[in-house]
This record gives C-alpha cells, sequence and structure tokens, in this order.
C-alpha cells in the first residue's frame, strides 16, 4: 500500500463522473431524437390526414351511390338510368382520387421506414442519394409548395455508414434550411464524389447565420429559434454523427441575404471499423 | 331543408375538394366552389355571394387563417369555418379570435358532422342576412314613419 489512502477514493470519484457524464449524454441524445421525431411525426400526421379524410370520405360516397345505381338498375325507367350513369362517372373519379391518396400515404410510410431501420449497430453500404431522396419525402408536409426543392444527383458509389443516423443529420439540416427561409424559397440538395469521400451540400435561399452566431451553431443548446421550434441540440449531434461516429465532416458557408448551405463530407469506407 | 346554398371550399389539396364536393352533391343540392388557390377564392368572393367558406389551415402563399381574414373582410355573414389536419390548440386560438370562427373541423373528418355543420352554417349564414335585410326594411319604415309624423306635426302647428 503505497498510495496515499485518498487516491482510490478520488479516482472512485472520478470514475463515477465519468460514468455520469456518459449517461447524461446519452439521455441527451435519446432527448433530441424524441423531439425530432416528434417533429417529424407532426409533419407526417399532417401530410396523412388529407389523404385519410378523402378516402374514407369516398369510400362513403360511392357505397351510397352503389345503393342508388342498384335500385336505379332495378326500376329500370329512362330518369333513373341517366342518375344512375352519373353516379357511375362519379364513383370512378372517386376512385381515380383514392389511388392517388393510397400513393401519398405509401411514399409517406416508406420515408418513415428509412428511419425504423435505426439501431443496427453495424455500418452497412448505402446508396445515399436513395437514402437523401427518402429524407426529403418526410420533408414535404412541412415544406410545401412554399419552398421548391432542387436535387442535382452526382454519380456516387454506395457509402460504409450507419445510414439511420446520416438520416437523421440530414433531415435536421434540411428541416433547418425550411425553417430559415421565411416565406418562398429553393432548397438545393446536391451530392459529388470527391476523393475517397461522399460530398452532400445542402443550400437554402434563407437569411444567412448572423457572424456573431457563426462560431456558436455547432454548440449543444445554441438556437435562435422561438421556444417549441428548436432544441438547439440538433447541429452539435450533427456534427458529432458525421464527424465522431463517421471520421467525416460537416461545416457551412453563409452569406448574409444570400443564404446558407452545409456540407457534410462522408469517407466510402469506414477505416476504423472499431468506432462504427 | 334549405332551399340554396352556396359552399366555398379552399384546399390546396385538390382530394379533399374532390371528396367534399362528390359527398355534397349526393347529400344536398348545394352549389360547391372549390379552389386550391386562396388568391382565386378571394377573388370569386369578391364578386359573388356565399353562404359559407370552409378552408384549409396549412397552404402555401396564405393560410387559412389570412384567407378567412379576406373572406370575414369581403362577406361578413358568411360562416366561417376551419377544416385543418394541423391540429394545435394555438392555430385553433387564433381562429377563433381573429376570423371569428364558427367551427373548427380536424382532418381526417367525419362526413355526417361536416355535413351538420354546412348545414346549420349556411342556415345561420341566410338568417343573418334575412336579419339585416329586415332590420334595413324596419330603419326605412322607421325613418318615412318620421316623415310623415313631422308632416303631420308641421299640418296641424
Amino acid at each position: 500500500m503505497s498510495q496515499p489512502s485518498d487516491q482510490p477514493g478520488f479516482e472512485n470519484e472520478l470514475d463515477e463522473l465519468r460514468a455520469k457524464v456518459d449517461s447524461l449524454a446519452a439521455q441527451l441524445a435519446q432527448e433530441y431524437k424524441m423531439a425530432s421525431l416528434g417533429r417529424l411525426l407532426a409533419s407526417i400526421v399532417h401530410e396523412i390526414n388529407s389523404p385519410i379524410g378523402s378516402i374514407l370520405s369516398n369510400n362513403q360516397v360511392v357505397l351510397r351511390s352503389l345503393e342508388l345505381v342498384k335500385s336505379a338498375l332495378g326500376s329500370g325507367d329512362a330518369a333513373s338510368l341517366a342518375k344512375a350513369s352519373r353516379l357511375v362517372e362519379t364513383c370512378l373519379s372517386l376512385t381515380a382520387v383514392d389511388k392517388i391518396a393510397c400513393e401519398r400515404i405509401a411514399e409517406v410510410v416508406r420515408g418513415m421506414k428509412t428511419f425504423a431501420r435505426a439501431d443496427s449497430s453495424e455500418a452497412r453500404k448505402v446508396d445515399l442519394n436513395e437514402q437523401l431522396q427518402d429524407t426529403l419525402k418526410l420533408t414535404q408536409g412541412e415544406f410545401r409548395q412554399r419552398i421548391q426543392v432542387e436535387t442535382d444527383w452526382g454519380e456516387i458509389p454506395q457509402v460504409e455508414c450507419h445510414a439511420s443516423m446520416l438520416n437523421q443529420v440530414f433531415l435536421n439540416i434540411l428541416v433547418n434550411a425550411g425553417q430559415a427561409i421565411e416565406g418562398q424559397g429553393k432548397i438545393t440538395v446536391r451530392t459529388r464524389h470527391e476523393g475517397d469521400s461522399v460530398h452532400i451540400s445542402i443550400a437554402d435561399t434563407g437569411p444567412g447565420i448572423k457572424p456573431e452566431n457563426r462560431s456558436k451553431i455547432f454548440a449543444g443548446g445554441f438556437t435562435t429559434k422561438a421556444v417549441g421550434v428548436g432544441t438547439g441540440l440538433g447541429l452539435a449531434l450533427s456534427k458529432k454523427i458525421v464527424e465522431e461516429t463517421h471520421g467525416g465532416s460537416l461545416y457551412f458557408e453563409s452569406e448574409m441575404g444570400v443564404g446558407t448551405t452545409f456540407h457534410i463530407l462522408v469517407p466510402v469506407e469506414q477505416k476504423n471499423k472499431a468506432a462504427v | 331543408m334549405i332551399e340554396k346554398a352556396t359552399v366555398l371550399i379552399v384546399d390546396d389539396e385538390e382530394m379533399v375538394i374532390t371528396s367534399v364536393r362528390a359527398y355534397l352533391e349526393l347529400e344536398t343540392n348545394f352549389e360547391v366552389h372549390g379552389f386550391t388557390e386562396p388568391e382565386q377564392a378571394v377573388k370569386y368572393l369578391e364578386g359573388n355571394q356565399v353562404d359559407i367558406c370552409v378552408s384549409d389551415y396549412l397552404m402555401p402563399r396564405m393560410s387559412g387563417i389570412q384567407f378567412l381574414t379576406r373572406a370575414k373582410h369581403l362577406q361578413p355573414e358568411a360562416t366561417r369555418v376551419l377544416l385543418t389536419g394541423h391540429a394545435d390548440k394555438q392555430s385553433a386560438i387564433q381562429a377563433i379570435n381573429e376570423v371569428s370562427l364558427y367551427q373548427y373541423v380536424e382532418k381526417p373528418w367525419e362526413n355526417a358532422q361536416l355535413l351538420m355543420i354546412i348545414q346549420n352554417g349556411v342556415e345561420r349564414a341566410q338568417l343573418m342576412r334575412e336579419l339585416q335585410a329586415t332590420m334595413s326594411e324596419l330603419a326605412s319604415a322607421n325613418s318615412s314613419l318620421k316623415d310623415v309624423q313631422k308632416k303631420l306635426l308641421r299640418a296641424f302647428l
């Protein structure tokens, strides 16, 4: 026992603190995930409510129309038959509407699946163009026709990564871009193969990030958004996912009055497989 | 039963307009005018009387509240209803306070409930117009009565 008697106590305390910090970080990450899920769900609910309302209403109308057609066919007089043929036309057009409505719902659900594959702990090879397309589908509810989305898909190789985590990063940056734009605007998503990385850029035509805020935006807890809109965790966590988990880089350029572009670089192959 | 009524529907989703129109045409003899662009609906309101305006909330270029505010300004007697998939308390409160909303309906809607709201809303608008017409008749009758009274007084004094 050559060590001073208080040393093990100090070590223990340090270990305890480290464990506490780790558990708080995990909690924070989980909270962020829930916050972004909440936001996602709200926009999905909105996106699905109209088609569901339509389908339910159409179903009633078609049913009622068919009953009327049936009785018209039974009676057989000219006026009833004319009415029946009009009702059949209505049913045909409502069936076409139902098809569109179902496709809309299916599209949203397909986008959600990308997120549901979530917590597989192994990195796998994915096509990031496809992932971005799915994530863009989820933002449709939030953007509507207010924001025009332009895409420029480059020829890129499959990237070894945690797709669900990167999708969270994409979604976060896209939603931020959409919130930055006041009124009408444009978001441009571009992918390129550069050296041993894939370069994704997401540009908005928003007002730009104020110079005094530029050094703070990757810090956890910083937000310029109103209470209830942003958590101030999104970009901090995004940076962690891109740089620490994937060994890539996340940075931005911003010009007041012109807009902001976020750049995400992800290595095609994970060098340190253990860290992934 | 209401004889003739005009319903205006504004929703950026064509499918909602098609469905509500098909249902109303089956169940009522109301005239239904649907617009996917709020701006066009405003133009329609400038030249045509309607009994009820049913509007979506979240639309590009103009929100449902902005549209109903303009509708209220153009035709205050027409009943205003918000049909929204964006169900949050804040938008509901804002709508009730700013545009004196008659009803707030959430998507997906229930046809029978929507029909009842539209029928009651139409009846309300028509009664309001009737009341206004009667009141202005009363006012003009009152002023002609006063004229007669004046003449009588002059004749006697």
